[in-house]
């Protein structure tokens, strides 16, 4: 039989790559990665220091720690799962940092197909790093879960001899550090993700029972997943980890978090009692609170000269009379995220240019990106297209480009306005309805000949004869139009939605808001009202 | 290197007893009428009257299949140390017929220290297959080929699993093909080429009995006498144990874990998460370590992600509950909108958010998969109009609404009428 094919992946030089040579050569790696950099790396960190950096987690710390048992104890497998932001990657690896043993970390984010997440766990277990020396590849190329088993078997097989002869030898340079002990832990993140992948399910099916295929005890294995064990139930059945739950935050442990790193605590604690109670009644997730907060403070700290006071309790009323005309408006803001960089000052001054109360309708009415005019009459004309019936379109755009005003009065009786709340709500459960190609072009002609016969241009007299006049002077932009089309589309305000099969066409509907609508055709000066069909 | 202290020893060993199957599952398979005796008997003789064998062995997942199987070819290899040979696929991993002619072909070439070629191609590998098996076959050397998961080299063409039994029947060959496999219809699944030649011989491995169960509790958790710990330590341990098998609260506990389920390896995750609770200052095992493992063990997700949930999320829950009385069945998210300005409209309430709130509100609920989009097929609308669905069932929502932190009185009068 033929010999076996060297360990390092060849990778095919194209012309153009091999043409090029490198004028600056990276500085060549100081060392290579060795058992060591298996552990946490930096200082070894006490348990104390654990327990006060995660407020709130003190009994989810102290079960992970004794689900993991002491040095060289093997484990069955564990899975660790919460909300967002609740802590568990940092308390996992914070853990192991204080527990000084080495593991090996990969998550199922960054590592977005099986070929990348094997391929990472064997480099991270074979020491080898990418660098331009070996031309950024991996040290095995491995795509398959049956591929992925064998070469892990040899892999830690290697380590464990590596951590074994380690502990024989006496370590003299640090006398006080933990020993890192014979197990290595494998800790794979957001395992949730994987539900969504190409073959996720095999993929989560040999995942779960990863360790009895193996049948290596001196391997850990910690999941961390986004959602609850039972989400993972398939009809395949596996036998499964033990779980560990990390529940949201209370008021008091948010509390704790924030006040935690503040050059003022007194101040932010007062600061606290006046939003963080109303605030959590919307969300309780430390990103979206703390993106709130940090912009809230700001404001509260605004009357104050001097930030480093601590305020006393008459300070402490006047300041939250003076915050609280905002807080309404900034809970209706609080997922919001802010199109415009974070720096400091000009915020404040736009902010004190534009009072909340009112002027703030006035600010969301503004449309904060470009669009050409072409495109805005486009997004308006698709939007008018999706909520009108295709039966109104020639009495709604007229040769004069104007509704028909003339408004039937006729009492409604009770079985015609039992019928419109039916339609009605018909039409709220269906949402904006799809249109051809062909009739978004022939209403963008109607009104884009309105926004121009408003700014008063000389095509007056030939608007009554031909109400596509515009056409004559468009014909050579007609391909822009389709090439804005196909850009919206790309922006999602339009979707292609199924096309018949009979008429052939490609139909489309409008996703857009009617917010947005309003503010585009606000820009352009366009009476929308009047063209939108209400029942 | 730190010395370790006996309650941290002990923890290791039991530890390392619970991780490993075949120390688990060899006192259950002590009798003559069990599993591992007859399986035993059975490969034995076909080791050595040189015959040809398939057999499937069937049962729920964690009841030791893989592992007595493992106990019976280990004894196996030490009584015939020259003629056995091992050949492990598993269908999880080689279902595909390549992936598992290429695996078969290097288990083979590393037990006889052959060369193995990553390139060689299907036809090579199945062409070598057959002459070792013929070889193999002509030196009196029986090959033992492990199919777990069975079920799952069952699906497709089955090729892997024709051509194995073809070759014992045609070549002259000594090979036992053993199949493990979760669904006790696995045979049903073969085809019918395949399973005419098999032959249809079943072990069914059924839950153990409660005896079984106790004794099994005793044998993991008693500590040997020798081996290095302080006797008095081990004195006493050993009676903790023996008390708390005594103790009806204990059986109570056992009781309420059986009832969910009786495989031995829920049993012994629980005795894992108790061993690990283990206070590590007396280093004895208490009733309250167990009682807190099977708390930990018995979680309700869905309730827990309810009492997660923040109090508007809380208001759009109890909207949509409140449309599904009303006979409403399929709603978006205008609808519940609708409900909820219904709500405040009627009661004014204080928590009144605008509608890019509530969304995202909304999107976080569908991100925990509280709820979830009712149908696959509206991927042409937005979120806002596509159908949703509760996943959590009415009663599910009450319960953990009365034990959230700070769930508003009027939400559960609202959910109530």
């Amino acid at each position: 039989m033929p010999k076996e094919e060297s360990s390092k992946v060849t990778r095919r030089s194209t012309r153009s790559s091999a043409s090029v040579t490198v004028e600056n050569p990276e500085p060549i790696e100081s060392h290579p990665p060795t058992i060591d950099d298996l552990t946490f790396g930096d200082e070894s960190i006490t348990l104390d220091a654990v327990l006060s950096d995660f407020p709130g987690r003190r009994s989810q710390i102290f079960d992970f720690i004794r689900l993991m048992g002491p040095l060289d104890c093997p484990t069955l497998p564990i899975m660790i799962y919460g909300g967002a932001s609740t802590g568990k990657t940092s308390v996992v690896l914070q853990v192991l940092r204080h527990l000084n043993r080495p593991f090996v970390y990969s998550s199922c984010r960054t590592c977005y197909n099986p070929r990348i997440l094997f391929e990472s766990i064997l480099n991270q277990l074979l020491l080898h790093r990418k660098c331009s020396s070996n031309g950024y590849s991996s040290a095995k190329r491995c795509d398959k879960p049956s591929d992925f088993v064998n070469l892990l078997r040899e892999a830690l097989s290697n380590v464990i001899k590596t951590l074994e002869s380690a502990t024989g030898t006496s370590r003299l340079n640090k006398p006080d550090e933990k020993p890192m002990g014979k197990m290595v832990y494998l800790i794979l993140d957001n395992v949730d993700l994987i539900r969504d992948w190409d073959k996720g399910s095999m993929i989560l099916q040999f995942l779960f029972s990863l360790d009895s295929v193996l049948k290596m005890p001196q391997l850990g294995i910690v999941l961390i997943s986004g959602l609850p064990p039972d989400v993972y139930y398939s009809n395949m059945g596996y036998t499964d980890p033990i779980p560990l739950f990390f529940p949201a935050y209370s008021e008091e442990d948010l509390r704790q978090i924030f006040l935690r790193n503040q050059a003022n605590p007194k101040l932010y604690s007062a600061f606290l009692d006046a939003v963080l109670r109303s605030f959590c009644r919307v969300t309780r997730r430390v990103e979206e609170l703390s993106t709130t907060f940090s912009s809230l403070f700001r404001k509260y700290c605004e009357p104050l000269d001097d930030l480093g006071i601590s305020p006393n309790e008459d300070m402490k009323r006047r300041l939250y009379s003076y915050l609280k005309p905002f807080i309404a408006p900034c809970l209706n803001d609080i997922f919001r995220v802010s199109s415009h960089p974070h720096d400091g000052e000009t915020r404040g001054e736009r902010r004190q240019k534009v009072s909340y109360s009112s002027e703030n309708r006035e600010e969301l009415k503004i449309l904060d990106f470009h669009m050409s005019t072409s495109a805005k009459y486009l997004l308006i004309a698709a939007f008018l297209a999706s909520r009108n019936p295709a039966t109104l379109d020639a009495s709604m755009f007229d040769s004069t480009g104007g509704m028909d005003n003339r408004k039937r009065k006729r009492k409604a009786s009770e079985k015609s306005m039992e019928k419109k709340e039916i339609a009605e709500q018909e039409a709220v459960m269906k949402g904006p309805g799809s249109f051809p190609l062909e009739r978004l072009l022939a209403i963008f002609q109607c009104i884009a000949s309105v926004g121009d016969s408003s700014f008063g241009e000389e095509n007056q007299g030939e608007e009554e004869e031909d109400p596509t006049g515009y056409d004559r002077e468009n014909n050579n932009l007609m391909s822009d139009i389709l090439l804005q089309v196909s850009s919206l589309c790309d922006a999602n305000f339009l979707i292609k939605s199924g096309s018949c099969p009979l008429e052939g066409s490609i139909r489309y509907r409008s996703m857009v808001s009617e917010d947005l609508a309003l503010k585009v055709a606000k820009s352009l000066s366009f009476p929308l009202a009047k063209y939108l069909y209400r029942r | 290197m730190g010395k370790e202290t006996p309650a941290e020893k002990s923890l290791n060993l039991i530890r390392g007893r619970l991780c490993d199957p075949s120390y688990v599952f060899r006192p259950l398979s002590a009798s003559s009428d069990s599993n591992y005796s007859k399986l035993k008997f059975i490969v034995s003789t076909s080791i050595t009257e040189g015959c040809n064998n398939s057999m499937l062995l069937l049962g729920p997942r964690g009841s030791g299949k893989a592992a007595v199987l493992d106990l019976v070819v280990g004894d196996l290899l030490e009584q015939f140390p020259d003629s056995v040979s091992v050949i492990r696929l598993n269908g999880l991993l080689h279902s595909d017929d390549n992936c598992a002619f290429k695996e078969i072909a290097r288990q083979l070439c590393m037990e006889h220290h052959l060369l193995f070629s990553k390139m060689a191609s299907f036809d090579d590998n199945s062409q070598f297959i057959i002459a070792m098996l013929r070889a193999c076959g002509l030196a009196h050397k029986t090959i033992i080929f492990v199919l777990d998961e069975f079920d799952m080299f069952a699906q497709g063409k089955q090729r892997l699993l024709y051509s194995l039994l073809d070759a014992m029947q045609s070549v002259t060959s000594q090979a036992v093909v053993v199949g493990i496999s979760s669904r006790l219809d696995a045979d049903q699944l073969l085809e019918k080429r395949v399973r005419s030649r098999f032959s249809h011989r079943k072990f069914l491995f059924l839950p153990p009995s409660r005896e079984e169960l106790d004794g099994l509790f005793v044998h993991l958790l008693s500590l040997p006498a020798d081996s290095g710990f302080p006797s008095g330590y081990v004195s006493r341990f050993n009676d903790k144990i023996k008390n708390l098998t005594s103790d009806t609260r204990f059986k109570d506990i056992l009781k309420t874990l059986f009832n969910a389920n009786t495989t031995v390896n829920s049993f012994l995750k629980f005795i894992f998460c108790a061993v690990s609770l283990m206070n590590l200052e007396s280093g004895l095992l208490s009733l309250e370590n167990f009682k807190a493992a099977l708390s930990s063990m018995q979680r309700q997700p869905k309730l827990e992600a309810v009492r997660d949930c923040s109090v508007l999320e809380l208001y759009l829950l109890v909207c949509m509950r409140r449309l599904e009385v009303k006979e409403q069945s399929s709603y978006n998210f205008i609808s519940v909108m609708k409900e909820y300005k219904a709500i405040h409209d009627s009661f004014h309430t204080s928590d009144y958010y605008a509608q890019n709130v509530c969304l995202r509100a909304f999107e976080h609920l569908r991100e925990r998969q509280v709820i979830c989009y009712a149908e696959n097929r509206g991927q042409s609308q937005t979120g806002e109009y596509r159908l949703q669905k509760l996943l959590i069932s009415a009663s599910e929502l009450h319960q953990g609404m009365r034990s959230h932190a700070c769930c508003p009185a009027i939400l559960l009068k609202l959910l109530d009428h």
